[in-house]
């Protein structure tokens, strides 16, 4: 512990000017410093006070309820809460360039992202013989409604390279220096890194699945070992769209629930769960409405105000109201801008989507490719997730209708069935908000969506769709840098879009 | 070492092509060879009538360079080598295809298939990914549907009692196999690792009746032969596909026996008989959670680990090799809890990474050589 403390500040004194030059830029400062329009200054000043407050309110009410030893346990034990603490500075980033209700849709997202966090926090460390610990794709509207605690173990992993993006390295390595395959996907390797350092707090059960793929998949043996803890895995069939495989994995589910009220102290609660299905109708209600004034040309908003709000309101607090009323915000803000007249993105020239996760260490090209190009993200794969609503008539048709938003959500159905499932979305939302260009995130360790970029390729030329094939890694910086990722977009607007740069 | 015999050869002839002489002349008798990949295919079902299954394999692969432009040269060697030889006509004698979504990679193959080159007969068996009695009755349902359709499609019989009958055959092929596979178990055997695996190979990519009389034949001509003397080490080998006996050539070129296989393609505990207690779908079903270990199952490490420790003790083994073919997270992930449950037994392990064709063997042979040292062997 000593010993990696001195590292760290002999590397942190190495890098001081480059730390420096950073911290500066990214800090309210530099902010107010360049900021020309005062109406922009103000919802930036006001995000970056509600956004320090939410953290000050957790500070201050942490002591009361875990003891001052115990606040001093929780950041000895999981020294990644401090990562937490950098929001914003990713609110700069985001925030650059940005005006009028785009930028506060924007800051919106990321204010919910600090309450989903601060919420998780609490979770994570206040009842801890009344918390479960979920896989990321294992929504945990159940657990919730089983009066139980819970977080998503991958949703780490995911929030700290988008606020820091080398916050995972020092994981990533742990694994690999386990044994894990390299060549795995960082998630998983994050993951199982944060297990191995005991980074993460247990709990009293797992809940898992087979998804999203294998890597994923194969690291819960050794969570489960690891942890010690009792584990149950749904199973999403491979053949998911059919009456049948919806009754086997409505069993399962089922199985999940008698197994939770045997080894938790958690008991299903029928009212609480409907009042969860309702929450999650009324967001996909306000999506679609979102979604809907996308499609114009010039669109209303776009990039983090969509995929940045689904990520944390839908994947991991689907429960809470306050989704509901983030959404409700977001699409009001959508309104405004439709109404009069005001694009998200000054000159928007081009549209895309990205497949797969967005780039999570580097989540600020977009910012970048706005206004570099004048190029929009519309939409993403994450993002994408149509079913119908839950049926709320009773026990059954609830769990039923839940089991179908697992099995249809993102990067499920992209990795089961038939490759129509993966290639059908695609042109779907190309044809949905009037696209110009498809961007795949090319996450070097998802072997599920490399195989499919020589059909994607040939099937795009068919339909004289531009594709640009970004190569990166998920969580890793090291493996193609963020100027090498600039520099592929930059080749593919130039040479495939002859698309002039708006920055001169 | 125990030699070379006529009979061996013959196995490792029967491997230089998919299309074998044995595979040819039951074509020609109009017969239907089935190809399948994955060990979760219950071969005794595409033994039924005149189907008989082919287990997929692409030796003398020289390189992927078709394939890779498809599926990614990130994807596992063994999916990309079977999409270049279907791409390249290598497949053209196998009249239906039954994949299992095992792993990504698999999946992906499917669907390049059938994007490139769509099979006549194509079908993907949902294997769900832990047993309970309702994931039994969903397999046992996806077994009817494939038979349906096979039954359908090529107008065999698929009743009860041609399925029964070829469950016979097929536990008389197991039987004669694995009375081979007990000789392993002497401090003497009588065949080293490649000859054995030489001879399931062969089997697995041959229809059996007709390579039974070569398996019967062996068993005689082992009964009167010395056993291997003055080995170093005795191995047990585990990991996902290994179809090329010249990868456990190697291994033992270091003085070490392989005397245990427990992977895709070994015979442990995937060679083992159908128990038929009514109806013959259903039991094909059991078996077919039984005879695999995959780490694609996820409640099955404790199952798997404890299949390699009694393995260790019935076999002798010294030491436990655990071969993964490169970009396989299935196997790549599970390893690592693997490998440190074996040795908190104090079971020596070596974890080799490698491709689907044998390269690299001079690493090979100083990898082993250094296991077996580290073993004090």
């Amino acid at each position: 512990m000593v010993e990696r403390l001195r590292t760290r500040l002999r590397s942190l004194a190495a890098n001081l000017a480059e730390t420096g030059r950073k911290l500066w830029q990214d800090s309210l400062a530099e902010y107010l410093l360049h900021e020309k329009d005062p109406g922009a200054a103000l919802i930036y000043l006001k995000y970056w006070g509600l956004n320090y407050s939410r953290i000050v309110l957790f500070g201050v009410e942490a002591p009361f309820r875990l003891g001052p030893a115990g606040v001093v346990r929780m950041l000895v034990h999981n020294p990644w809460i401090f990562t937490l603490l950098k929001v914003n500075r990713l609110m700069r980033r985001y925030g650059r360039g940005r005006t009028g209700p785009y930028l506060e849709s924007v800051c919106l997202a990321l204010n919910s992202v600090v309450r989903g966090n601060v919420d998780m926090l609490r979770q994570m460390f206040y009842r801890p013989e009344r918390m479960v610990i979920s896989e990321d794709l294992v929504p945990i509207d159940i657990v919730h409604a089983m009066g139980l605690d819970a977080y998503l173990i991958e949703g780490i992993g995911i929030m700290l390279p988008i606020l820091d993006s080398e916050a995972c390295l020092q994981y990533i390595d742990e694994a690999e220096n386990e044994g894990m395959n390299p060549d795995a996907c960082s998630l998983p390797k994050t993951t199982v890194g944060m297990v191995i350092r005991d980074h993460l707090p247990k709990g009293v059960a797992i809940v898992s699945s087979n998804l999203p793929c294998d890597a994923g998949a194969a690291s819960y043996s050794f969570i489960e070992r690891a942890y010690g803890l009792p584990t149950y895995r749904l199973d999403v069939p491979y053949n998911f769209h059919s009456e049948r495989a919806e009754n086997l994995f409505t069993e399962d589910v089922k199985g999940m629930i008698a197994w939770l009220e045997e080894h938790t102290p958690g008991r299903m609660d029928w009212d609480r769960f409907r009042e969860i299905c309702v929450n999650r109708n009324r967001i996909l209600e306000l999506e679609l409405e979102l979604w809907d004034m996308l499609r114009v040309r010039p669109a209303p908003l776009a990039s983090e105000a969509v995929w940045l709000s689904h990520l944390w309101n839908v994947n991991v607090t689907p429960d809470c109201r306050e989704s509901v009323s983030h959404f409700q915000k977001i699409v009001s803000l959508a309104r405004k801008n439709l109404e009069d007249g005001l694009p998200a993105t000054q000159n928007e020239r081009y549209r895309t989507l990205v497949w797969n996760p967005p780039f999570l260490h580097f989540t600020h090209i977009f910012n970048w490719a706005e206004r570099t190009y004048g190029l929009t993200l519309l939409n993403d794969s994450m993002t994408y997730h149509h079913h119908r609503p839950i049926d709320t008539s009773t026990p059954d048709t609830m769990l039923r209708g839940w089991g179908r938003v697992v099995m249809q959500g993102p990067m499920v159905r992209h990795t089961r069935g038939p490759a129509e499932n993966y290639l059908d979305d695609i042109f779907r939302m190309v044809k949905q908000f009037d696209l110009d260009m498809v961007w795949v995130a090319n996450h070097v360790g998802c072997k599920g969506g490399q195989a499919m970029n020589g059909i994607l390729r040939e099937k795009c030329r068919e339909k004289g769709i531009p594709l640009l094939i970004l190569d990166y890694d998920l969580s890793d910086p090291r493996i193609v840098s963020h100027d090498n990722m600039k520099r592929q977009v930059e080749h593919f607007m130039d040479n495939v879009m002859k698309a002039p740069r708006l920055d001169g | 070492m125990p030699p070379h015999t006529h009979t061996i050869r013959v196995f490792e002839e029967l491997l230089e092509s998919p299309r074998n002489r044995l595979v040819e002349q039951a074509a020609e008798a109009g017969r239907i060879p089935i190809g399948y990949s994955c060990s979760y295919v219950p071969e005794a079902l595409l033994m039924a009538d005149r189907l008989f299954p082919v287990r997929l394999h692409a030796h003398g692969i020289a390189g992927t360079e078709l394939a890779d432009n498809y599926l990614s040269s990130l994807v596992c060697s063994y999916t990309r080598s079977l999409l270049e030889f279907a791409l390249d006509d290598r497949y053209d004698h196998v009249k239906g295809w039954v994949f299992v979504p095992s792993c990504a990679h698999m999946q992906r193959l499917v669907d390049n298939l059938h994007y490139l080159r769509k099979p006549a007969f194509s079908h993907v068996l949902d294997v769900p990914r832990k047993v309970s009695r309702a994931t039994l009755d969903w397999l046992e349902e996806e077994l009817r549907m494939l038979s349906d359709r096979l039954s359908s499609h090529f107008g065999v019989d698929m009743t009860d009692a041609s399925l029964t009958q070829a469950i016979g055959e097929w536990n008389r092929f197991t039987q004669a196999v694995r009375a081979i596979g007990d000789l392993r178990k002497r401090p003497d055997p009588p065949l080293t690792g490649a000859q054995y695996h030489a001879m399931v190979m062969a089997c697995l990519a041959s229809p059996k009746d007709l390579v039974l009389p070569y398996v019967e034949k062996l068993r005689k001509e082992l009964q009167v032969r010395d056993g291997a003397r003055g080995t170093r080490a005795r191995l047990m080998v585990v990991g996902g596909h290994l179809h090329d006996p010249g990868f456990i050539s190697i291994i033992e070129s270091q003085g070490a026996l392989v005397v245990a296989d427990r992977f895709c393609t070994g015979s442990l505990p995937g060679l083992t008989p159908v128990r038929v207690d009514g109806d013959p779908i259903r039991a094909l079903a059991v078996h077919s959670f039984e005879k695999t270990l995959c780490p694609r199952m996820m409640e099955d490490f404790d199952r798997r680990l404890g299949f390699i420790r009694d393995t260790v003790r019935e076999y002798r083994v010294d030491g436990v090799v655990l071969e993964t073919i490169k970009f396989c997270d299935l196997w790549g992930v599970d390893s690592m809890t693997l490998v440190n449950a074996l040795r908190a037994e104090g079971i020596p392990v070596l974890k080799l990474e490698r491709e689907y064709r044998t390269s690299g063997e001079g690493q090979l042979r100083t990898r082993v050589q250094a296991f077996i040292e580290s073993m004090g062997a």
